[in-house]
């Protein structure tokens, strides 16, 4: 029912060395299989495990998420520029579904 | 299901009296994670040798006012370079259905080990956070973070 | 002096504003009381001091409107859950019972040396005390993007009347799997739970006709009121179907785009079907021309709700900073009645109560599924300092959250009952 969406913001334009912020949020409805429905039944565990990050094919960063992350992940991290080049973002949940996004960003 | 929850009892009982620290109080009914799988899964990460306990910043409110979003953030000071850099950080509670909460992986290209997302917590408890460089030491600190339910009209 | 003349005058009094300036010499000994804007706190005022007077005191209320439509409970308007018709009413209970002399017109400035209103028409009213109770004024300029025009097209509804119908039509016309995107106010505003409690019964609507609709709340703040309370209800009765995105996540809303309907914010751009944009709030704009404000909203004496800055001025409900009360219809009852009361001591020299307060927030999250905030106040020697307070909790039975929204209702027939008749 619910329509997975992933966001990020990279900063489009950085300087070489400089140290930037990677906000990704994806709209996952996390159930923890701990929870019930509203007729008290137990909503199978369905979450987001894992998140990964490529920076033009090299893996700079994954993410290993269990249920007590909060419904909408958010996930924040560092980044050091380099290189222009894009950025690979993958999520995974429990079904074996994948969810994507890239974002460009432009080294000077 | 009694008999499972008995012998949960005593042998948190056990541990929590090896360990020397005092005895916790476990919510009727729903099992909690405790701190004794706590002190479990930080012997299994770090494959007996323990973690060094250290000033590690990690930023958690000393009140969450709802504990299904509650932000987490960290800062290890590492240089991040081949040579020496910070490799994984497992997010840990004793207050939770199950210890784990998140495993982050960091490799030298991110010029700083720091992250942030948002975890839930079921009540009142201790977030513990453990990181392994690539020489395979541990290190560790701790943030107890009081749970309650916000409101206040303004 | 019998009543039927009084009233007999009022009526003709009431149609006129160049007549207005007689009533004080009409009635010569009769102290003066002019009360500006017609809502919970002024409505509350108006009747309080005419009824307890008992003659002794003349009261003018000055009301653009005819008819008050209430903001409290337009929410449920929204969900179904009310008739529009229900959340209207008008001011012949105050004027007919209580010999309030209700004047519909537009207060344009206060001049408080001359103790005087300027209205709108041309005319002017004096008084001896003068209580204030304007409401909000809207900063449309707080959001990039966002203004009096765009009004129409993204409508706040956070002043109830025709831009509450404007939005439920948004809601029920929004294509099918679509957006909404709702950008509640920064703190301080009128009713705190009133936008997340508003998304519930958007969701309720969309529940039921169009449940792949999403709804993204692009909120200012980064937590809000029963924020765990909403969270979980939100979750329980419209699971996937809403998105709370925080400043903390979002790094805050950098423009609107009214033509494409699109809000940029630093992570991402979100794009909307409909929308739902509360800009921040001031207090209403009379407030300021009688210069009783600081900066946005009008500080307070705690103990008689008389401004700071003069005593024969008193400001009550939204447009005051009554810390720790919240902005809501229920305080500025209360606050009314306090003021009132002071009021009255000041001009009859009866008996002046001790000042306590209350307030409580009800927010209704689906069918038979109400939630409440509430405290209890006393004058502080710097503020109204909260005596005790409550709030529901989380996982409370269905019957008790049944009975809390009953509780609502029984709230609201009460305080439209004690404001309008």
């Amino acid at each position: 029912m619910s329509k997975v969406k992933p966001r990020g913001k990279v900063p489009k334009k950085a300087t070489i060395d400089e140290v930037i912020e990677i906000k990704t949020l994806i709209r996952h409805p996390m159930h923890s299989g701990r929870m019930k429905d509203k007729d008290g039944k137990n909503i199978p565990r369905q979450i987001i495990n894992s998140f990964k990050v490529d920076f033009e094919g090299k893996e700079i960063f994954k993410m290993k998420l269990e249920p007590s992350i909060s419904t909408n992940p958010y996930i924040a991290f560092p980044y050091k520029a380099k290189k222009t080049g894009t950025f690979n973002f993958e999520w995974k949940d429990d079904s074996g579904n994948t969810y994507t996004m890239k974002r460009k960003m432009t080294v000077s | 299901m009694k008999t499972i929850k008995m012998i949960k009892i005593s042998r948190r009982n056990a541990i929590a009296l090896m360990l020397g620290t005092a005895g916790y109080i476990m919510s009727s009914g729903i099992a909690f994670a405790g701190k004794e799988q706590v002190l479990k899964r930080i012997n299994e990460i770090t494959k007996g040798k323990g973690a060094k306990e250290l000033d590690i910043f990690l930023d958690l409110p000393e009140i969450a006012e709802n504990g299904n979003q509650v932000k987490v953030n960290f800062e290890i000071e590492s240089e991040m370079t081949k040579e020496n850099y910070i490799k994984n950080v497992y997010i840990l509670a004793d207050g939770n259905p199950a210890p784990d909460v998140a495993k982050f992986s960091f490799t030298p290209d991110m010029g700083m080990c720091s992250a942030t997302t948002r975890i839930r917590l079921s009540k009142t408890q201790n977030v513990v956070l453990v990181a392994e460089n690539n020489k395979n030491e541990y290190f560790m600190t701790k943030s107890k973070v009081k749970v309650t339910i916000g409101g206040c009209g303004g | 002096m019998s009543k039927y003349t009084r009233r007999s005058f009022v009526k003709t009094a009431a149609l006129s504003a160049t007549a207005l300036s007689m009533p004080s010499i009409a009635f010569g000994a009769l102290p003066k009381v002019v009360v500006i804007g017609g809502g919970a706190g002024g409505a509350t005022a108006a009747k309080y001091i005419a009824k307890d007077s008992k003659g002794k005191v003349d009261v003018t209320l000055i009301e653009a409107s005819k008819r008050y439509y209430t903001c409290f409970f337009s929410n449920l308007y929204l969900g179904d859950f009310r008739n529009y018709g229900s959340i209207g009413h008008n001011y012949y209970g105050l004027a007919v019972n209580r010999g309030v002399n209700v004047v519909h017109e537009w207060a344009k400035s206060v001049d408080p040396a001359a103790k005087k209103i300027n209205l709108g028409s041309g005319g002017s009213v004096s008084y001896d005390k003068l209580v204030v109770s304007p409401g909000i004024d809207l900063k449309y300029d707080s959001i990039n993007g966002y203004s009096a025009d765009v009004q129409s097209k993204m409508p706040h509804a956070w002043k109830s009347g025709t831009q509450v119908q404007l939005l439920k039509n948004k809601v029920k016309g929004m294509k099918k799997g679509g957006t909404f995107v709702m950008v509640p106010p920064p703190n301080p505003y009128r009713c705190p739970p009133g936008p997340y409690e508003r998304v519930s019964m958007i969701a309720h609507q969309f529940k039921k006709s169009n449940p792949t609709a999403k709804i993204v709340v692009l909120d200012p703040k980064k937590k809000f009121s029963k924020m765990g309370l909403f969270q979980e209800a939100w979750q329980k009765h419209y699971p996937g179907m809403i998105e709370w995105i925080g400043v903390d996540t979002h790094g805050g809303l950098k423009n609107i785009n009214a033509a494409t309907m699109e809000f940029e914010t630093d992570l991402d751009t979100f794009k909307a079907d409909a929308a739902s944009v509360v800009p921040a709030q001031q207090a209403g704009a009379i407030a300021m021309t009688a210069g009783i404000n600081k900066g946005d909203w009008c500080p307070i004496v705690a103990g008689t709700m008389q401004s700071q800055a003069d005593k024969n001025i008193y400001v009550l409900g939204d447009a005051s900073i009554a810390k720790s009360m919240p902005k809501s219809g229920f305080s500025a009852n209360s606050q009314a009645k306090v003021a009132a009361n002071h009021i009255r001591g000041s001009l009859t020299g009866s008996k002046v109560f001790p000042a306590r307060y209350s307030n409580t927030c009800w927010s209704l999250v689906a069918t038979n599924d109400g939630v409440k905030v509430g405290a209890s106040y006393k004058a502080g020697a710097e503020k109204i300092d909260v005596t005790s307070k409550f709030i529901s909790k989380t996982g409370e039975s269905s019957d008790l959250r049944k009975a809390t929204y009953e509780e609502s209702i029984g709230w609201y027939e009460g305080i439209t009952s004690d404001m309008f008749s």
